[in-house]
C-alpha cells in the first residue's frame, strides 16, 4: 500500500553505501517533520537505515517489503530538538487514555502525526489528520465531540488542541506524552502484496 | 557531539580502495567528520590516472563480474561523492617526495601534509581505522 510521503529516494539496484548517501543528500531538501521514503533492493539497507537514523538523530518509522524492494520511512527531526512548551490546559496521560479505551464511554481519538508514522503504529480506533492538513480539514470533525488529540511526544497535539479550541471545539484533550511512550495495544497497516489482484474498477 | 573518523589508507589495490571509500562515505553521510591520510601505496587511490584502474588482488580477478552485478559504484564516483560530503583528503608529503610525485598528479581538492597534520586531525577522533 502507498503511504503519503513528502519525498521519495529511488536507490533500487544500488549497492552499499549508495542508499544511505542518497538519503543523506535528499534530507537536505526536506523541512523538519517531513517524511522521506527510501526505496532500495540492497538487503543491508534494512539495518543500515536504522543505524543511520540513530546516528543522525532522524526518526526511523518502519520498513515494508514488496517482492525484492524495501521501502524505508524516515521523518526528518528538528534541527536542535527544541521542544515547544505544552500550553494546552486539558490533558491526560497515556495511561488514562488506555483506561478509557477499556470503558464504554464514547469519544474520538485524533492522531495528528504524518501518515507514515500512523501507518506503522497507532492507537486502535484513532483517526489520522496530519497537523499540517488540520486547518483545511477541520470541517470533517464535529465540534461537539469529546476528542483526544495524540502525536509522538505531545507537541504537535498541543498545537492541534489549541487550534481546535480556537475554532470552537468544546471538548478537546491533549494526550501526553503520546505514541513515543505508548504501551497499550498498537494497531498498524497490513501491507498488501504488490501482486494482489484488484477488482476491475475498484480503488 | 559529532562523530569524528580518522582513516589511514596505506594500500593501493581496488579492494583497499572500496574499504576506504565505502566506510568514509557512509560515515560522512551519517554526519561524521571524516579525514583520510593517504600514504605509500595508498596514494594510488587518489592518483589522477591510477585511481581509475586499480588492480584486483592476484587470483581475485573473477570478482569483477560480481562488482558489476551488484552495481557497485566506481572508485572515481566514490571519491567525488566522498569529497562532496566533505571528506578531508590528505596526501602524505614524505611519500610524494620519495616517489617523486607532485600535487598536480593527484585529484583536485586534496591537502598535502605530513604525519603531524594527520595526527592533529586524529587526536580527538572517536574512530580511527587503518587500511
Amino acid at each position: 500500500m502507498d503511504i503519503k510521503v513528502d519525498h521519495v529516494v529511488d536507490a533500487k539496484g544500488l549497492a552499499c553505501p549508495m542508499p544511505i548517501v542518497r538519503t543523506r543528500k535528499a534530507m537536505n531538501d526536506l523541512n523538519a517533520g517531513q517524511v522521506l521514503e527510501l526505496q532500495a533492493t540492497d538487503k543491508g539497507s534494512v539495518a543500515d537505515i536504522q543505524a543511520w537514523a540513530k546516528s543522525t538523530g532522524h526518526q526511523f518509522l518502519g520498513t515494508q517489503q514488496e517482492n525484492d524492494v524495501y521501502r524505508h520511512y524516515v521523518r526528518k527531526s528538528e534541527p536542535d530538538e527544541v521542544k515547544e512548551e505544552i500550553t494546552f490546559p486539558h490533558s491526560v496521560r497515556n495511561e488514562e487514555l488506555e483506561g478509557l479505551l477499556e470503558s464504554s464511554r464514547e469519544f474520538h481519538i485524533l492522531d495528528v502525526r504524518e501518515p507514515a508514522e500512523y501507518a506503522f503504529g497507532r492507537v486502535r480506533g484513532s483517526r489520522n489528520i496530519p497537523l499540517g492538513e488540520l486547518p483545511q480539514r477541520i470541517g470533517e470533525l464535529n465540534p461537539e465531540d469529546e476528542m483526544y488529540i495524540i502525536c509522538r511526544t505531545g507537541n504537535r497535539s498541543n498545537m492541534a488542541a489549541n487550534l481546535l479550541t480556537e475554532k470552537g471545539f468544546k471538548n478537546i484533550i491533549n494526550v501526553v506524552p503520546g505514541m513515543s511512550e505508548w504501551t497499550g495495544i498498537v494497531e498498524r497497516d497490513e501491507f498488501e502484496l504488490k501482486n494482489k489482484i484488484k477488482p476491475i474498477g475498484g480503488k | 557531539m559529532a562523530t569524528k573518523v580518522a582513516i589511514i589508507a596505506a594500500n593501493g589495490g581496488l579492494f583497499d580502495a572500496y574499504k576506504v571509500f565505502n566506510i568514509a562515505t557512509a560515515a560522512a553521510a551519517s554526519d561524521a567528520e571524516v579525514g583520510i591520510f593517504f600514504t605509500f601505496e595508498g596514494l594510488n587511490l587518489i592518483h589522477k590516472q591510477a585511481h581509475q584502474q586499480l588492480p584486483m588482488p592476484a587470483g581475485a580477478e573473477h570478482f569483477a563480474e560480481g562488482f558489476q552485478k551488484a552495481n557497485v559504484p566506481s572508485i572515481p564516483e566514490l571519491v567525488s561523492m566522498a569529497q562532496e560530503l566533505g571528506v578531508k583528503i590528505i596526501a602524505c608529503q614524505m611519500t610524494m617526495d620519495v616517489m617523486n610525485l607532485k600535487e598536480e598528479d593527484f585529484i583536485d581538492g586534496i591537502e598535502v601534509g605530513g604525519a603531524a597534520t594527520f595526527i592533529d586531525f586524529a587526536k580527538d577522533a572517536n574512530i580511527s581505522l587503518s587500511f
